[in-house]
């Protein structure tokens, strides 16, 4: 065996985030039998010692950057800030986690098995380099991801979900390799670098034209894990099938992945016929944001809700991504940041106010919360401010850096669709509000227990990290402007 | 496979999986549209190893393993979710699978 | 001193974060801090007034880099036009705290939160100097101000709120586009990226991309205005909002707008400014609202909607003077903000005043209330008086220097202006004749008069009312150097020899 097959202990430490994300989960997976029924829950904390030894082993990547396994995987400022992203998105959820499986009997060691493959699986996207290394990675954390939306096998509604979002995963999944095939015909690679460069050169002309229809193929794969036109349908159905933490989960951790994966494929690799994508991603993020905000104004139940508004974010993140330029890139980066902070927030409250077997998750049942509750609505109401885009909390800079970069790119108009879009959603969002501060309690409200432990902390610390971007922006944004350099 | 062009392979890789999204879009069954997810699974396989075959590289052939190692996950992992689908609901018709409002 | 500006916009904040302390089982506990809080705010307002050197513009400047990445820093300063917003917010944000005392009794300590945070918003919004900052604060007043009217407002709150934040938002995203357009210009010519105000003025901007600024920045000020025909938020916020909130809203909030108009659009826009279009466009969506506005007070029943859209034809004179673009048309529109403010302020606090007596709004339900209520119907007296600009009190100095300003231009601005002060008396002549004289009802026989804490209330808002009618110059003086700055950046050189408060002074001695 050559030498260079055998793994230098350099690139060992490379992957050192993934090594122990998947150890952990092992190590769950071979305790969860010994350990008996309710006690499992206790498995969480393996969980969440694991996510944080993985945090510090990405973030200490970020001093030791440099490539690994023959440029499959490449670590740079760019592939640290997402993988400190998508496990810090794993803590939240371990916490959030916690109180919901025990309050519906399905404490299990399992869950936080899958939850750790799933993020080893984003985090590998994060650092990936090239495109069957994406794919892999994409596919470990989508098939983790699938079987936590129905995790809860026994409730209709979360195995429904599970198949839906299984089978327009894998569908969309084909298209993604289908385009990856066409990449690999023409231009005789997969590494991101060397495609990039095929590019540049200016290959022959009918694999020019090619690269266009393959680079659509690649967008509808990767459109459905960030839930944008045309593949966003599934986002609702499995948001409101799946359990309150596990929906949290899906609408942070793979879209995170799956934009760093955007961003590295089309930013990078098809950044020179960048005049083929952009088109497209005009089109898709104008239709995603409509069609997210819109459909958002007439739900009523509040995991729906979250899901199309998750739908509309993901469609501003790309008209960071249709401006194409360093500035663009740094904003989908800070975008996502904050959105995951919101998000999981905005989630983590529904979880606690939505009771045994999930009988609270209509508006409707948030009455009254700001006097049943005032912490947990005031919470709630910062979140939903950070998700309307209001100054001094971190959605607001996340929507200014995009339309910042938007208007460089000149694309005056989606600017102009994408600012009045952002203000209609400021009405589905208030409503909560109101109905939380307006309307009288519901019968259901007394028997809320108060806001602690393991899922107050996610609350907290989402609430504390979404008005402190808001107010110092620049702590974040310095690190993704200069990563955004290296994703070129 | 001398004399047999290139583009022969690939618009057969096109046609299978054109063949694969149509049975996704029009059958019924959820087992069946899970056949036409594979049918397009095997589509890509066949185009990553013409394309590997005339580029003279072992990665195209290095490639379909991955995916079907992958395609195999998914399917042990689809099967069992039909399964739990099957058991909760009795049936497997797409149509019937559908609980929650739009 | 070098930190007086932080000090004021704190100050309240500082008040906010204690509040949170307060249990919310001591309701007297909170109202009383929350009354400390609203005077230390004014309080720490008055060295400003005493230190504000009038030959030099802006003044008390603060900077700290806050997002240096993209040249946006915390760049504070005022100058005399700012000053006295700042006082009025700081005189205004108190008072409402104060006439809140009896009105408000339910979530206490989330009402005084909302004001206080409510008057960092606007006490930041006049003083950035940052264009960013600037739009910070200008979004971050809305948020309070909505939960003001939709939780502690009257039956129809949701609505109002909903319609307040909608209208107000869709506005300010325009503006930030031009925000945007304007640093992008400013980045390309400079290779610096700078959200600040004085850095910007140096853009070199072509006159079709000022003009497309210009209507950006003017959807945001006009609904704050608000300006014919994006004023429909109004009458439904002003009336379904607590008393304490129509006052904030009508006094202060409604200034943001033409504060705008004469710090960013005037100033950075100036070819746009004085384009005859534009011009014209404003002039006459103002003279329409001066005119139609109080048409439509005449017509009212509810007392509270009559001020509301009295208010709509006030803002109508601040604009028509503003786009007068001469020395006299601009100070008399920022004098008549600092006199709407305060008359507006009494009629709003004069209604909740018998609101909380009979809650009724209805104009018919009242009637002889000089019977039963005296010194109440003598501040109602003076503050109408004060309204509809009547000699020797501030809104006659502010209308007849509009006046002046309108005449200069043309005779049909100042045909309009005076049709507007004519039927503004018509309408309060006659309010104040329905409530105040003829025969007094069972119901209204009852009514306690004012009590020291209405007193105390209104008592420095009638001082200054007639201070300004009396002794207008220090104001104008005050603002001398803000509105020959404007106007030398609009029309440079052109009404070079106007002193401005010299000669309006003398002309009112």
């Amino acid at each position: 065996m050559p030498d260079s097959f055998i793994p230098t202990s350099a690139e060992l430490l490379r992957i050192l985030p993934e090594i122990i994300l998947v150890l952990a989960a092992t190590l769950i997976m071979v305790l969860a039998p010994l350990v008996k029924g309710r006690e499992q829950n206790a498995l969480g904390y393996v969980s969440l010692y694991g996510l944080v030894a993985a945090l510090a082993a990405a973030l200490s990547g970020y001093f030791d950057p440099g490539p690994a396994f023959h440029q499959l995987i490449l670590v740079d400022g760019f592939a640290t800030y997402f993988r400190v992203l998508v496990i810090f998105a794993g803590i939240l959820t371990t916490l959030a986690s916690y109180q919901y499986l025990r309050r519906e009997d399905a404490d299990s060691g399992e869950y936080y098995a899958l939850l750790l493959f799933s993020v080893s699986g984003q985090s590998l996207m994060a650092a990936s380099n090239d495109l069957i290394m994406i794919f892999i990675g994409l596919e470990i954390s989508s098939l983790a991801s699938y079987v936590m939306a129905g995790f809860l096998r026994n409730r209709a509604q979360a195995i429904e979900a599970a198949l839906k979002y299984f089978l327009l995963g894998s569908f969309a999944t084909a298209f993604l390799l289908y385009g990856v095939a066409w990449i690999y015909g023409i231009t005789g690679s997969t590494y991101l670098l060397t495609i990039r460069s095929v590019f540049e050169r200016g290959a022959q002309t009918p694999g020019i034209l090619l690269a266009g229809a393959a680079a659509a193929l690649i967008f509808v794969g990767f459109a459905f894990k960030v839930a944008a036109w045309p593949f966003q349908s599934w986002a609702p159905d499995v948001y409101q099938g799946a359990p309150v933490p596990v929906a949290a989960f899906l609408s942070a951790g793979p879209k995170a992945a799956a934009f760093a994966v955007f961003v590295r494929v089309f930013v990078t690799a098809l950044g020179p016929i960048g005049g083929r994508w952009e088109p497209l991603f005009w089109l898709s993020a104008l239709a995603t944001m409509l069609i997210g905000n819109f459909a958002a104004l007439v739900q009523t139940n509040i995991k729906r809700l979250l899901a199309y508004s998750s739908i509309a974010h993901a469609g501003y993140v790309l008209v960071a991504m249709t401006a194409h330029s360093e500035i663009g890139t740094a904003a989908v980066m800070f975008y996502m940041a904050a959105y995951v902070l919101m998000n999981v927030g905005a989630f983590a409250v529904v979880a606690h106010v939505c009771g045994r077997q999930e009988r609270f998750v209509e508006l409707e049942d948030f009455a009254g919360l700001g006097e049943r509750q005032p912490v947990s609505a005031a919470l709630l109401t910062v979140f939903l401010l950070s998700l309307i885009g209001v100054p001094l909390t971190a959605g607001f800079f996340g929507k200014f850096y995009i339309f910042r970069a938007a208007l460089q790119a000149d694309l005056v108009w989606l600017t102009v669709l994408g600012l009045l879009a952002s203000a209609v959603a400021a009405y589905y969002y208030l409503r909560i509000i109101v109905i939380m501060y307006m309307h009288q309690p519901a019968e259901s409200a007394a028997e809320l227990p108060p806001l602690r432990g393991a899922l107050g902390a996610a609350v907290w610390i989402s609430a504390a990290g979404t008005l402190v971007l808001g107010i110092f922006p620049s702590l974040i944004l310095n690190f993704a402007g200069n990563s955004a350099l290296l994703a070129r | 496979m001398t004399g047999v062009p290139l583009s022969w392979f690939l618009i057969l890789s096109a046609v299978l999986f054109s063949l694969g999204v149509a049975g996704f879009l029009i059958r019924r069954s959820v087992l069946t549209v899970f056949m036409s997810i594979e049918l397009m699974l095997n589509a890509v396989n066949l185009s990553f190893v013409a394309f590997s075959y005339q580029l003279k590289q072992v990665n195209g052939h290095l490639f379909t393993f991955f995916v079907m190692v992958v395609a195999a996950a998914e399917a042990a992992l689809g099967l069992a979710i039909i399964l739990a689908v099957f058991r909760n609901r009795g049936t497997l018709q797409v149509d019937e699978v559908n609980s929650m409002k739009n | 001193m070098d930190h007086i500006l932080s000090i004021v916009l704190f100050t309240p904040l500082v008040g906010f974060l204690a509040l949170l302390f307060i249990p919310s089982s001591k309701p007297a506990a909170i109202k009383l801090w929350a009354n400390i809080a609203g005077f230390a705010g004014f309080l720490v307002c008055l060295p400003l007034v005493f230190a504000f050197d009038r030959s030099r513009d802006f003044q008390f400047a603060e900077k700290v880099p806050w997002i240096p990445s993209i040249g946006a820093s915390y760049n504070l300063a005022i100058d005399g036009y700012a000053l006295l917003l700042v006082v009025l917010t700081g005189l205004l944000g108190f008072l409402s705290i104060l006439a809140s005392w009896a009105a408000i009794e339910t979530r206490l300590k989330e009402y005084y939160g909302c004001f206080l945070l409510l008057q960092v918003g606007m006490m930041g919004v006049f003083m950035a100097r940052d264009f960013l900052l600037f739009f910070v604060f200008w979004e971050l007043v809305l948020v309070p101000m909505y939960f003001i009217i939709a939780i502690w407002g009257g039956e129809r709150r949701v609505y109002a709120a909903i319609k307040f934040i909608i209208y107000t938002l869709v506005g300010s995203v325009l503006m930030l586009l031009g925000i945007l357009a304007l640093y992008y210009e400013h980045f390309r010519q400079f290779q610096v990226r700078s959200f600040d105000v004085a850095q910007l003025m140096n853009t070199q901007l072509d006159p079709n991309l000022q003009w497309w600024i210009f209507w950006a920045f003017f959807v945001g000020f006009a609904v704050k205005v608000p300006m014919f025909p994006l004023h429909t938020w109004l009458p439904d916020a002003h009336t379904e909002a607590p008393t304490a909130g129509s006052v904030i809203l009508a006094s202060i909030l409604l200034k943001m707008g033409t504060y705008g108009f004469l710090r960013f659009s005037l100033p950075l826009l100036p070819d746009a400014a004085k384009n005859p279009t534009v011009i014209q466009v404003m002039a006459v969506l103002s003279i329409i609202a001066i005119v139609y506005g109080a048409l439509v007070c005449l017509m009212q029943k509810d007392w509270k909607k009559l001020i509301a859209y009295s208010s709509v034809s006030h803002l109508g004179f601040c604009t028509l003077g503003i786009f007068a673009l001469n020395p006299a048309g601009i100070a008399g529109s920022m004098l008549q903000q600092i006199n709407h403010g305060i008359s507006t302020g009494m009629l709003f606090l004069i209604v909740g005043v018998v609101y909380e007596r009979r809650h009724t709004r209805e104009i018919a339900e009242y009637g002889g209330l000089l019977r039963s209520m005296p010194i109440f119907t003598i501040v109602f007296l003076i503050a109408a008086l004060s309204s509809m600009g009547m000699p020797p009190l501030n809104g006659f100095i502010g209308e007849i220097t509009i006046l002046k300003g309108a005449y200069q231009v043309s005779l049909w601005w100042a045909g309009a202006v005076v049709l507007g002060i004519a039927l503004g008396a018509a309408y309060l002549i006659w309010l104040f004749q329905r409530t105040m004289l003829g025969e007094v009802s069972e119901k209204n026989a009852a009514l306690k008069d004012l009590n020291a804490r209405e007193i105390a209330v209104f008592a420095p808002l009638l001082l200054l009312a007639l201070w300004i009618g009396v002794y207008p110059k220090p104001f104008f003086q005050v603002m001398d150097r803000s509105v020959t700055q404007i106007v030398e950046l609009v029309q440079p050189g052109a009404h070079a020899g106007q002193m401005v408060p010299n000669r309006l002074a003398s002309l009112q001695r």
